[in-house]
């Protein structure tokens, strides 16, 4: 059981009011709140030891770099990489993917092959594998969801064959909140020999990741969902991939050795990150993943389990209110859903005059909600500072609502 | 709950003003908005002095857009071509008379969209006939 009235304390801005409300701040998918600690670290550093990192030979900078790289071991054994040179620093899970779309990608993709993606993706999880596809004319393929917004693994033995070079697919919905059997899909993506990348932006912050339990090739995430700052977020890869793969962008920091005409590159991990990294960003990550790891991401995970099947039982009895996506148990903290004929827009404005902060729209899942016959969800996200007692606020909201759009 | 959702404009959402289609309207656009799905088919017709006669539209889409619009149906009726070339998003924010944040702004300029659209349609249409 998580003390969820410490963990609030940790977060000053759940102190604020909105409207004059007390803020329910439900919006945590898109991004989490900060806690005093990741403050406290990044502040200190600007303070105290900041400096450019790698090279320099004085006290502040060799600081700094110790900071930064100590960071990239907290994440390594946050999600249990085999070595520190498969943590690569992006800065979001966008650019984690479109990382490997550009140099994997560009390598190991021709003319007639597949890219096997699903049809509850994130559009950062299908914008960069179009851009390659139309470049090296190769096709993408969908594995297709059942109605009740599961992935449909039936399909994936007639869509898997020696065409696919790669699969790409989220671990967790950001929709539908479905949490999808990763380890499965990735056994049977190997076993036509293509890549498994998984796109992790939902899942890394609420429950344990173990990459080599899942055996993934690559795992994309960003930071700044898992109580981290913005600006930072990681792409973890298999060492020999990354070994082979060419640089994505040039510049400092990535070289080993620079010639008027052609370069050398770098060592594992920094062959990868060119130029001045977010520094302090880093190291609000390393505080970030110390944070949640002293929680315990079982516990969180337990927790958001919880609050969610609650808060899915208190909305589903409001008269008109639709949740997209599966049953409690089969799902992050994420509840999509649509209410009466309110548009979304307007239910979250109205929300917003209650002091609960919801995102409305597709949630860039365009694709998806065509498949849902919907335009547009108001989405309800959860996390490890959230209550049952926020849910409630958000039912005796809508309730509100019902009563002043009453269409 | 809320200024921006007051009676004259939770009116106007139930009770659509100008709702339907014309037969052969003189002026006739679309505005969309595909990430919040808002959709405005507007359309006109003209009398022989070159005034708006009759408005009509049908569209899906947030209480503000399309209480906007229904509102805006109303605003424009008996204007000149010149005139509805003149009307500004300010003038649209006027009729509205609700406070819309910046978070909703494109929301309530959706009708005025949907006319500038139409506008661009007939002056090329006028052109070609010369």
């Amino acid at each position: 059981m998580l003390d969820v009235e410490r963990i609030r304390r940790d977060f000053p801005i759940l102190c604020r009011q909105v409207h004059g409300k007390p803020l329910v701040f439900l919006d945590s998918a898109a991004s989490s709140q900060k806690p005093l600690q990741v403050l406290a670290a990044m502040e200190e550093t600007y303070r105290q030891c900041y400096a450019n990192v790698h090279r320099g030979v004085y006290t502040l900078s060799e600081e700094a770099t110790c900071s930064y790289e100590e960071a990239r071991d907290k994440v390594a054994s946050f999600i249990n990489a085999r070595a520190r040179e498969e943590i690569i620093f992006t800065r979001n899970t966008t650019e984690s993917i479109n990382l490997v779309a550009y140099t994997w990608g560009r390598i190991h993709i021709g003319p007639g092959d597949r890219i096997l993606l699903t049809e509850m993706e994130h559009h950062s999880n299908i914008v960069p594998w179009q851009l390659l596809a139309q470049e090296k004319g190769a096709e993408l393929v969908y594995l297709p969801i059942t109605d009740e917004g599961f992935l449909d693994l039936d399909r994936l033995d007639d869509l898997l064959d020696e065409r696919v070079k790669l699969v790409a697919f989220t671990m967790m919905s950001n929709v539908l909140g479905t949490i999808i059997p990763v380890k499965e899909i990735v056994e049977k993506a190997h076993q036509v020999g293509a890549i498994a990348l998984v796109d992790g932006a939902q899942a890394v912050p609420h429950m344990p990741v173990d990459v080599q339990d899942l055996g993934c090739d690559f795992l994309a995430f960003s930071g700044h969902k898992m109580c981290g700052p913005t600006g930072i977020g990681v792409l973890y890869g298999r060492e020999e991939l990354l070994e082979e793969m060419p640089p994505f962008l040039g510049g400092g920091d990535m070289i080993r050795r620079v010639e008027l005409d052609h370069s050398t590159w770098n060592d594992l991990p920094w062959k990868f990150e060119a130029g001045t990294p977010a520094i302090v960003e880093g190291i609000g990550l390393g505080a970030a993943v110390d944070y949640l790891t002293e929680i315990g991401m079982e516990a969180i995970a337990a927790h958001e389990q919880e609050v969610v099947a609650y808060a899915m039982e208190r909305l589903s009895a409001l008269p008109g209110l639709k949740i997209v996506g599966p049953p409690a148990e089969h799902r992050g903290g994420v509840i999509a859903f649509t209410f009466r004929n309110i548009h979304p827009h307007d239910l979250a404005h109205l929300l917003d005059l209650e002091g609960i902060a919801v995102r409305a729209g597709h949630h860039c899942a365009q694709p998806l909600h065509r498949r849902l016959g919907l335009v547009a969800t108001t989405r309800a996200s959860f996390y490890l500072y959230n209550t049952s007692e926020e849910a409630d606020r958000l039912a005796e909201a809508l309730e509100k609502v019902a009563r002043i759009v009453g269409k | 709950m809320s200024d921006l959702y007051k009676e004259h404009i939770l009116d106007h959402y139930a009770n659509p003003r100008n709702w339907g289609r014309l037969d052969s309207p003189d002026i006739a656009a679309d505005a969309d908005d595909p990430s919040c799905g808002d959709q405005v088919h507007l359309e006109i017709d003209l009398d022989s002095d070159g005034r708006v006669a009759q408005v009509a539209f049908e569209g899906e889409g947030c209480i503000i857009s399309m209480a906007s619009t229904s509102l805006f149906t109303e605003y424009i009726k008996g204007k000149t071509i010149a005139e509805l070339e003149a009307i500004s998003e300010e003038d649209v924010l006027r009729v509205l008379d609700a406070p819309v944040g910046s978070g909703r702004r494109r929301c309530a300029l959706t009708p005025l969209r949907a006319l500038q659209a139409g506008l661009r349609k007939y002056r090329r249409r006028a052109q070609g006939d010369d």
